[in-house]
């Protein structure tokens, strides 16, 4: 029996070798060289960088941009998981639909919104033409390009984890709640919303923290007066050459992606008291 | 008048068919059971009922009314589903005041009623629980207390006790009975379970591929089946061809077989439980006696069963005489007066 053990971590020893290789032990060197910079250990660095105001407009900008995707995720996301879990014949289909924007490049993907949203884009053309505008909005290289890139990538994590957990909801609870005299609206609201609110809390943790940390998307779609915490890392590491700032705002990022997966995760447990 | 009638429905999924011009008539205050094997219609005649799908023709008729239209929460029936169906981020509570809440019942009266109704199906106390932490048969009575507060004119249970262990489904199907009778209640019982249906049922119907086989009380089916298949189904497992010769009934090698059962047809079919053959030495004389071979001896805890090869076929006897051997030569004695006889079906 003691063999089977063994063997059991033997099977994991690569894995865990390569995560502990390539990632625990660079986080954890990058984490001490952003509290030895000075020779001692001092968390100087910390304070710096979170008292910096340019810091913490990338910030809250970050965490606001963050938020606003997640609303956007969810109020897209669950008639659309709702039409695939219930509704939709050709289920496969839909999800293949669904997913097909993660499966192309975002630099494709992000130059295919610089031509739809840009001043001479399609977007702008379409709605002067239509007389409903009459010079072209900026939809391009602001916030709201970045929250329309960041929807389209993360939209399909929602929808996914959503559809997973209403496929798991017995069809029965639906017909008793209506035997027992409620309508079809009301056994929606009180039976089948509350038991998918899992699968949006567990979509709202990845597009939370998948936003909170992405960086191709800003990149390419955010101006230079629009940065995200990711693309703060690049311009201190890269262009300014300042790695030790780069490596502070890095842990900071960790930190709050850590933290807000644990007190979603917390949320989720006190709403719904029957989630395992 | 009866109170629920099914007339000439045709019903089914996409293009299969389940119920061709069904007919059946509930009569009030009766617990009626639909018998029948995986596939006979029987659910789907259940949620026929319920509302939860429509008929393609035919009506559904509630004391008189027409009902084939109306929607599953306003006909106030009270269903019980097979896997219980419980909210599983309700209490207890809020289970069974569930249907109490949707009647806009006010929250003083719901405080009196659910206790009570807690109290009926013996689960006191179990209010403030969620479903995942009780035990299969508490489960069970809980949606049955949910069914039942709502005072519903009909009762519909979709084999609620198939999910349950042997000794549970004893104790539980007297509990149904007993409260179905205190309350009155009219009820529909969907089993596959024959023993469970007629220890508790005023009425059977026994259902195979979308018709009604014979309805009738328990008692009578058992004794008196009136088709092929509800004699299989009884228990009837010995089959012999009979035509009608000089005014006397003989098997295909020509003995003669008496039975004490008349029916005037040139060909019929006579039937006998394995329990009622009677294993006899070999050469015995007697009414009906057919000699025989033994095939296969099976134990059977009680009894014994022969498969005995005859010239009438393969007959069954299960006897307490446990001392036959394979291949050893017997007769086997008919009782006529414990055979049925049916006309042979024409195909």
């Amino acid at each position: 029996m003691q063999n089977k053990r063994l063997f059991a971590y033997a099977l994991m020893l690569p894995c865990a070798a390569f995560i502990t290789l390539f990632l625990l032990i660079p986080m954890f060197a990058t984490f001490i060289s952003t509290v030895t910079g000075t020779g001692a250990f001092s968390l100087d660095g910390y304070w710096q960088t979170l008292a910096d105001t340019y810091f913490q407009q990338v910030f809250w900008r970050t965490i606001r941009l963050s938020l606003i995707t997640v609303a956007i995720c969810i109020l897209l996301g669950f008639p659309a998981a709702y039409y695939v879990a219930r509704v939709a014949k050709k289920k496969s289909l839909f999800i293949a639909m669904t997913l097909f924007p993660l499966m192309t490049s975002p630099v494709v993907r992000s130059f295919s919104w610089m031509v739809l949203l840009g001043k001479k884009g399609t977007a702008n053309t379409l709605l002067q033409s239509l007389g409903i505008i009459s010079s072209p909005i900026p939809m391009l290289y602001n916030e709201f390009s970045i929250v329309v890139g960041l929807v389209q990538l993360f939209l399909p994590l929602m929808i996914i984890s959503t559809v997973g957990v209403m496929e798991n909801i017995d069809e029965d609870l639906m017909l008793a709640s209506n035997s027992l005299g409620a309508s079809r609206t009301t056994s929606f609201w009180r039976i089948m919303f509350p038991l998918s609110v899992p699968g949006l809390i567990t979509g709202s943790v990845l597009v939370f923290c998948g936003s909170l940390t992405a960086y191709t998307t800003p990149q390419l779609l955010g101006g230079s007066d629009t940065r995200m915490l990711a693309t703060l890392i690049y311009q201190d590491g890269l262009s300014l050459n300042d790695w030790t700032a780069a490596s502070v705002v890095a842990i900071i990022m960790i930190v709050i992606a850590v933290v807000a997966t644990l007190l979603i995760g917390k949320l989720a447990r006190k709403v719904n008291p029957a989630a395992a | 008048m009866a109170l629920l009638e099914l007339k000439d429905v045709t019903a089914g999924y996409g293009d299969n068919m389940i119920l061709k011009h069904y007919n059946i008539a509930i009569e009030k205050g009766k617990l009626v059971s639909l018998l029948g094997p995986s596939g006979c219609g029987k659910t789907t005649t259940l949620r026929l009922i319920a509302g939860f799908s429509e008929p393609r023709t035919g009506e559904v008729l509630f004391d008189g009314k027409n009902i084939t239209r109306t929607p599953p929460n306003k006909r106030n029936f009270g269903f019980v589903f097979q896997s219980y169906a419980l909210f599983p981020h309700m209490t207890i509570f809020d289970n069974v005041a569930y249907g109490l809440k949707m009647r806009s019942v006010g929250k003083a009266e719901i405080a009196k009623r659910v206790p009570e109704m807690l109290e009926t199906v013996d689960l006191e106390g179990l209010e403030k629980r969620y479903p995942r932490e009780l035990s299969g048969g508490q489960r069970q009575r809980v949606a049955l207390a949910r069914a039942l507060v709502i005072k519903p004119d009909l009762l519909l249970m979709d084999e609620p006790l198939s999910n349950l262990d042997a000794k549970l489904r004893v104790k539980m199907r007297v509990e149904i009975r007993r409260i179905q009778q205190e309350l009155g209640i009219t009820t529909i019982y969907v089993t596959h379970d024959q023993e469970e249906c007629f220890a508790i049922s005023d009425e059977v119907a026994i259902m195979n591929n979308g018709v009604i086989e014979q309805m009738d009380d328990p008692q009578r089916i058992y004794q008196h089946p009136k088709t092929e298949f509800v004699m299989n189904f009884v228990g009837f497992d010995n089959r012999i061809e009979l035509v009608c010769e000089d005014g006397f009934w003989k098997a295909k090698d020509g003995t003669k077989i008496e039975a004490a059962e008349t029916l005037d047809a040139p060909e019929a079919l006579a039937y006998l439980r394995s329990d009622d053959v009677e294993l006899a030495s070999w050469g015995t004389q007697a009414k009906n006696s057919v000699p025989g071979t033994i095939d296969v001896k099976t134990y059977l805890g009680r009894r014994y069963q022969y498969n005995i090869t005859t010239p009438l076929g393969t007959l069954v006897a299960r006897v307490e005489d446990g001392s036959g051997k394979v291949g050893d030569k017997v007769t086997l004695v008919l009782p006529p007066e414990r055979m049925a006889l049916i006309r042979k079906p024409q195909h």
